[in-house]
């Protein structure tokens, strides 16, 4: 397992600042634990990446109003919340607080 | 599952001439033939009289006669002449198909006739451009068409069906892919960065160092693929869209069902570079053609196991984004001509 180097306040540099770009999505790891940043108009947010129903990758799916949908059978998440908006996956996405700093994007794992 | 509000690709335009040829498309037989002016006709390779191909039978002028019987049909379709009697029944006419003779190809439209707009061909042009050398082939298949539009938008097949041309592991472990959608289209990019470049690539574009390759697939409905590949030396700036001191083709694949269990899969490779140089697009058609006929003993296996099991469960992965998009345009296209037809009937 990669060792996740957190601060003591719980955060974990993720990714540059750089590798996000507007709209899209970024594929990173917190730990072993894959987790997918988008940059929605300016704002930054971290979900997990896998999709709860069959384990496709999120951040290769389409991110539209909002939204990503999974690349497989189009299951949606919003991404500001990770809540599920339709099937075939029925569980939400887990969320993490991002900070970014020096241009570095940080996030911290639910307590 | 066929669309059929569509032009696909019927035969190599060299293959249409004064004998007839007769070609099942979309589980409908066809008979194709030119008349004596060079203009190609397809129409129903069936007469109307007792159902024989009239693919069997030979061409009297720019009409073609039935091998039984003699009947003899117009380029219209229409029965005109019908040995040791002067009537003809109204109803000894067969079906005709709008064709247009586009890229080398002999194009035919399946769907109403009131809808065919040679516009909406799909364009092939890089098979008769002169700034591209190009040669076109044809492979007939026991599969389904669908089968082969999923190969040609995974291409991480190659890593393992193709090592000895033109793939090799790199494909499927050190690429970057991205899929976009359209309504009706998809395109699946990948780029596989600073990595060895592929048996046919050495052979054709002499690289000796990694090279940065690209393969960009351009889905059409109903089965037309159009492949941007090619390679250059690594960190030269292909990624950023400077395409400097590499090699870059075109794979071209239009895919037209003959019935739901096998296809005419027409293709072709065209290369930008030394684009007179016969003896380099053989070399090059050459390479494609091995990895395609491994292609298809892929899919008549595929098949086999369709028609043991039919509509079995199956597992999808990651690099199936673009298969699955294709799949669901297709299957709304589909839907969308149904609730047409079945309006149209209604009224």
């Amino acid at each position: 397992m990669n060792p996740v180097t957190a601060d003591p306040a719980g955060w974990v540099r993720v990714a540059a600042l750089a590798d996000l770009a507007e709209g899209a999505a970024f594929a990173a790891k917190l730990g072993n634990r894959p987790i997918a940043l988008y940059r929605l108009a300016g704002q930054i947010h971290a979900l997990d990446d896998v999709c709860t129903h069959a384990l496709a990758l999120l951040s290769q799916g389409f991110i539209e109003d909002g939204a990503v949908e999974c690349p497989l059978h189009g299951a949606r998440f919003d991404i500001a919340t990770g809540r599920c908006l339709a099937p075939p996956a029925s569980v939400d996405l887990r969320t993490y607080a991002v900070r970014v700093a020096d241009d570095e994007v940080y996030v911290r794992a639910p307590a | 599952m066929f669309l059929r509000n569509y032009w696909y690709v019927a035969a190599s335009a060299a293959d249409i001439g004064r004998k007839p040829l007769g070609r099942v498309i979309l589980n409908e037989p066809i008979v194709f033939f030119r008349t004596e002016d060079g203009t190609p006709v397809a129409f129903e390779d069936r007469c109307a009289h007792r159902h024989l191909p009239l693919s069997m039978g030979k061409l009297v002028g720019d009409r073609l006669q039935c091998h039984y019987h003699g009947l003899q049909y117009d380029r219209t379709g229409r029965c005109v002449r019908i040995p040791g009697q002067e009537q003809i029944p109204p109803d000894a006419k067969v079906k005709t198909y709008p064709v247009v003779e586009r890229h080398r190809w002999l194009w035919i439209w399946m769907g109403d006739p009131a809808l065919a707009d040679p516009a909406t061909i799909t364009d092939f042009h890089w098979l008769d451009d002169a700034a591209w050398g190009a040669k076109s082939s044809y492979l007939y298949v026991k599969a389904n068409w669908q089968l082969i539009v999923d190969n040609l938008l995974d291409l991480t097949h190659l890593a393992f069906v193709h090592e000895t041309t033109i793939g090799n592991s790199a494909l499927a472990e050190h690429a970057s892919v991205k899929v976009t959608r359209a309504p009706n289209n998809v395109v699946v990019t990948r780029w596989i960065v600073d990595q060895p470049a592929p048996p046919t690539f050495v052979k054709v574009g002499g690289f000796t160092g990694n090279v940065d390759r690209w393969q960009i697939i351009d889905f059409t409905p109903p089965a037309f693929l159009r492949l941007d590949v090619g390679a250059t030396p690594t960190g030269t700036g292909a990624p950023q869209g400077t395409r400097v001191g590499g090699i870059s083709m075109r794979n071209l694949n239009a895919i037209t069902p003959e019935t739901e269990k096998t296809s005419h899969y027409f293709w072709g490779q065209a290369h930008d570079f030394d684009v007179t140089n016969a003896a380099l697009t053989q070399k090059i058609f050459e390479q494609i053609e091995t990895a395609f006929h491994e292609d298809v003993a892929v899919f008549t296996a595929q098949q086999r196991n369709l028609d043991l099991i039919p509509d079995p469960p199956q597992v999808d992965i990651n690099a199936d984004t673009g298969v699955i998009q294709a799949r669901r345009i297709l299957d709304r296209l589909h839907g969308e001509e149904q609730a047409a037809l079945h309006a149209t009937a209604a009224e």
